[in-house]
């Protein structure tokens, strides 16, 4: 008996929950530090509830790792198709309450399930790819049927309207497609035309006026001056955290409130300035392990599914992180992407928890059969 | 075909791609910090230290509020606050002594104000007094190098031009307390800061998303020592950061004429009441004004704590306002709807007559008239004239309880009119099936009697009355009170405009009901055995009903005793409602006196004062051919008193101050 016990947590992979919960404590503390300070009455205790999402999500990723993966191929569609309609049911109340409506109020759960279409996607998108043409490369019209598997709850999301969450559904698209070998010649192709159509559009087919509302529509909740001094202030966030840091809850950026959103969108640049060059180069490698991680069980699966969805699965966590930290670092415009783990938030949380579970699932079962 | 574990590894040289795709993604990001935090890092830490760009509001200019003939009611003027930055106080106690001799104040004060404020950021101003003198901001602004953290703050404060008068009409602002803000922030929609002003009362309230306007920004450069330099664009890392200018409010026109409001508040001093002046025709209130009233300047300058409880704890109420705000029983002025009830229904004609002999027995109980020796044979016009509660209530056992209070809801008694102002009361008119909702009994024939003289269960308030009455002068119609005529942008553009609203129009079975109960108003004030004839001011040819009602039910033995030896609070109310001129109506007012004993004698002389400063303005014309008529009624009058009491003419001008 106790050797059956020992034997399966032998072969129990404990990477994905360890690299996770390390990612996590680095954030919560963080969460803390931005937090703390008297002038942020209201959400000083964030961080209890970050501590109990946490929970619930690595709750949630040991029962998924217990599942065999497929089942979880079995559910794919299903899971597409539940997620996508919840997305619509957003915005059905979202229009009966008018304005922009991101969450579904269950109860005293309010969840985004813009956040859960994540998943829903990349394992339709996982299934569809191993059971149809599994081993032809991709071409245009290869990728008439996942585009459509992908656009559907794109521009769903994008009209709630939610641009940020919109595009990332495209690149974690982008991002399968390429690694189910599309060809370089499409892919050529695709850069040129979209690159050119992009600059034509922007230049001759819009009017100022239109121009403008990509502007706010890419944040309607900030005007485009008003991001413009938010991104300032978040670069002399990190630039004066300089090598080292101003140490641990001594952002002066993050308590004089001169960064908005301190708990959610910029999380890594009060973290920048508490902790410098070295801190970032620390939490990065903590992220890169991870996806590292990821990528290397991809390639060393028995079954293809399993394969792409974890490539999947790598690259909603890893547009995420990386476009998160290009907004806060200047690099890229600001639009509302949270960083994983770091960034205050049930629902990315609780994505990050099934992510996590379904990978361990999937090494748990190539460690069974070698 | 592939085998399972084959299409993996033909993957394989996509999935090494990623992994460099990812380390250069992360790599980029590394540089970028790189750059960030170490080549611009020395720069950046300063900027950090100092935080020498802030980002402050611009508060926007709040529409004005000007009267029907363009007279400006409501002002904006600036105003000066000492603030101190806790973040640049160096030498605290140099500087606290300082700034409290200069301002007249304490330094414990000053250190309360601040530990008050400890739990907010230290870079946040504190506002240590505001609304300070110019002698005041003169010494701060001069001895600004010794003072550092000190500084001035200008801001836009509300001037009402007219202070207390139509307070209540014009509201005030005030700022946004930490209870109202989630409230407001989920009722408007709006994500307002604690401390933003509001309009919280009347106009302000009712109009504050036209009279706010915007807020802008702009982005100040603050020294060391927290004085505040107008930024400057030559630092590369603020390129393209512009200020945005604010957006001013829309202005407001309203139907109210200024010197008509302070005509009403002068002929209300000394008095605890409300006069409410409408357009026969178009429903447009013309006055509005409650007293006792409040500065409302006070509520936009940051109201002092002893302010507040002087108007809190006052116990005549004067954040009250009289005309939409409170209801009563209308007493006697009711009985012109009797009258058109009973007309109405055929329940009498102009033959009835009824004989009072100063009171009347139905079942056990005794109904008294005002006058205790009667009225004598007495028809619809007299009863009217002479306020005959003996007529109205043998005409009212002729019908049913609900008829009259079809008439009286038909002239918009008892609900709300709509006004466009907040916090409007409704009132009550009973029937049948209300008492058996409300009490869960059956109506008594003998309440009916009580009714029939607006007393009891029956309430309406003065824009009401005012409501009714005009309906009664213009032949039924009953229009939408409103007191805001136009909105106009800042460039002076027409916004919106408002016109009348009708509700309801009343067609009259009976052609003459109408003419007869209009007569009997008339000679109300312009026969000398009216109960108004004393008050009926010349040239104003008003048509109008005294009435008052009563605070406590007065006992068998006590309904005769003088009002005015009772004590304050039992006193009656006295009201008067009219339309002038009577042969060509145009304007309707309303009156309550509370506690004010008599109709006649406090309500009424109001609203003589007020329409005839309406006369004299709008109608001059009219008012001098009034002037004429109103000599000749006097002259008959005279001349009467001569022929029936040559030796000592003794005219009551006043009825005694019972039950009208």
């Amino acid at each position: 008996m106790n050797q059956t016990i020992l034997q399966f947590l032998k072969r129990y992979d404990f990477s994905f929950i360890g690299s996770m919960t390390a990612i996590f404590i680095v954030g919560v503390l963080n969460l803390y530090s931005a937090t703390h300070s008297q002038s942020h009455e209201g959400i000083d205790t964030l961080y209890k509830s970050q501590i109990v999402w946490f929970l619930v999500a690595t709750g949630v990723a040991i029962l998924i790792s217990f599942l065999n993966p497929k089942t979880i191929e079995r559910f794919a569609y299903v899971a597409y198709i539940g997620t996508l309609f919840l997305v619509f049911l957003v915005l059905l109340m979202g229009k009966v309450g008018m304005g922009a409506q991101r969450w579904l109020i269950l109860g005293p759960v309010r969840m985004q399930p813009s956040e859960f279409m994540k998943m829903g996607l990349v394992l339709a998108l996982a299934r569809f790819f191993t059971k149809v043409y599994p081993e032809r490369e991709l071409g245009f019209k290869e990728l008439i049927f996942p585009g459509l598997i992908t656009m559907i709850p794109a521009v769903l999301v994008i009209v709630q309207p939610d641009l940020g969450t919109g595009m990332l559904l495209l690149f974690i698209f982008a991002m399968m497609i390429f690694y189910k070998r599309l060809k370089w010649r499409t892919i050529m192709t695709l850069g040129i035309i979209s690159v050119v159509s992009g600059v034509l559009m922007y230049n001759f087919g819009l009017k100022e006026y239109q121009r403008k509302r990509i502007h706010t529509f890419i944040d309607p909740y900030e005007d485009a001056k008003g991001s413009g001094y938010n991104a300032i202030q978040s670069e002399i966030a990190i630039g004066s955290g300089r090598l080292f840091g101003k140490g641990f809850k001594n952002s002066s950026q993050a308590s004089l409130n001169y960064l908005p959103e301190n708990h959610t969108d910029f999380v890594f640049a009060i973290f920048n300035e508490e902790h410098g060059f070295f801190g970032s180069v620390f939490l990065i490698i903590l992220y890169l392990v991870f996806f590292m991680r990821l990528v290397w069980l991809a390639s060393s699966v028995q079954r293809f599914f399993d394969s792409v969805l974890v490539v999947g699965i790598m690259s909603i966590f890893f547009w995420h992180a990386f476009i998160n930290m290009s907004m806060v670092s200047g690099l890229l415009p600001i639009v509302g992407i949270p960083l994983p783990l770091m960034s205050y938030g049930g629902s990315s949380m609780l994505t990050f928890g099934v992510g996590v579970g379904i990978a361990t699932s999937i090494s748990n079962t190539r460690n069974f059969f070698n | 075909m592939f085998g399972e574990e084959e299409l993996v590894k033909i993957h394989k040289d996509r999935a090494t791609l990623i992994s460099y795709i990812i380390t250069a993604a992360f790599g980029l990001v590394l540089s970028r910090l790189w750059y960030l935090q170490v080549y611009k890092g020395e720069t950046l830490h300063n900027y950090s230290i100092q935080n020498r760009l802030r980002k402050e509001v611009v508060w926007a200019p709040r529409g004005l509020i000007y009267s029907r003939d363009d007279q400006l009611l409501v002002d904006n003027i600036p105003r000066f606050d000492t603030i101190l930055t806790p973040q640049f106080l160096i030498e605290r106690e140099v500087t606290l002594k300082k700034l409290a001799g200069i301002l007249g104040m304490e330094v414990s004060s000053i250190e309360a104000t601040l530990k008050k404020n400890s739990n907010q950021a230290t870079y946040r101003p504190i506002i240590i007094k505001k609304n300070i003198s110019f002698e005041e901001l003169a010494k701060i602004e001069s001895q600004n190098a010794e003072l550092p953290g000190v500084s001035v703050d200008t801001f836009i404060s509300r001037e009402y031009r007219d202070k207390e008068v139509g307070a209540h009409l014009l509201g005030y602002i005030s700022e946004i307390s930490q209870i109202q803000l989630p409230k407001l922030r989920e009722r408007d929609r709006m994500d307002y800061r604690l401390g933003d002003f509001i309009g919280q009362f009347g106009i302000e309230e009712q109009l504050d998303r036209y009279l706010r306007g915007e807020n802008g920004h702009e982005f100040v450069e603050v020294d060391a020592r927290g004085r505040r330099k107008r930024y400057i664009n030559t630092d590369n890392l603020f390129k393209g950061i512009e200020d945005e200018k604010p957006l001013s409010g829309m202005n407001v026109k309203l139907t109210i004429d200024r010197d008509m409001q302070n005509a009403a508040y002068e002929a209300l001093e000394g008095r605890v009441g409300g006069v409410i002046s409408i357009d026969v025709e178009t429903g447009q209130v013309l006055a509005m004004v409650s007293r006792p009233s409040f500065d409302p300047s006070q509520f936009s300058r940051g109201l002092s704590p002893e302010y507040w409880r002087s108007l809190v704890n006052n116990k005549q109420h004067p954040l009250r306002d009289r005309n939409i705000q409170e209801h009563f029983s209308p007493g006697s002025t009711f009985k012109a709807i009797t009258g058109i009830a009973a007309f109405e229904t055929g329940s009498v004609d102009e033959r009835f007559e009824v004989n009072c002999g100063g009171s009347f027995r139905l079942g056990n109980r005794v109904y008294h008239c005002w006058k205790k020796e009667g009225h004598g044979a007495t028809s619809i016009v007299k009863a009217v004239r002479e306020s005959c509660n003996v007529y109205f209530q043998k005409a009212a056992m002729r019908m049913d309880i609900d008829d009259i209070a079809k008439a009286a809801q038909d002239f918009g008694l008892g609900s709300r009119t709509g006004i466009s102002l907040p916090r409007e009361v409704g009132g009550n008119i009973p029937t049948k099936e209300w008492k058996r909702k409300r009490f869960g009994q059956e109506w008594q024939p003998g309440e009916t009697l009580s009714c029939a003289i607006g007393q009891s269960y029956v309430l309406a308030s003065t824009i009401q009355l005012a409501t009714a009455y005009a309906a009664i002068a213009n032949g039924g119609k009953i229009f939408r009170p409103y007191v805001v005529k136009d909105i106009y942008d800042t460039q002076g553009e027409l916004v919106k405009t408002f016109t009348p609203e009708l509700l309801h129009e009343t067609k009259m079975k009976n052609p003459k009901t109408l003419a007869l109960i209009r007569e009997g108003l008339f000679q109300v004030m312009n026969n000398p055995k009216g109960t108004a004839f004393a008050r009926r001011g010349p040239g104003i040819m008003m048509a109008g009903k005294t009435g008052t009602s009563q605070v406590r039910s007065a006992s068998a033995d006590k309904v005769y005793q003088k009002c005015d030896l009772m004590d304050y609070e039992s006193r009656h109310h006295g009201l008067f409602v009219g339309f002038a001129p009577y042969d060509n109506p145009k304007i309707a007012t309303a009156v309550i006196i509370e506690h004010g004993c008599s109709g006649s004698g406090a309500a009424a002389p109001v609203a003589e004062k007020v329409v005839t400063q309406y006369m004299k303005k709008y109608q001059p014309e009219m008012y001098l051919a009034n002037l004429e008529k109103d000599k000749a009624i006097k002259d008959n009058w005279v001349q009467s008193l001569k022929a029936t009491a040559p030796a000592k003419p003794k005219v009551q001008e006043t009825p005694p101050d019972a039950a009208e």
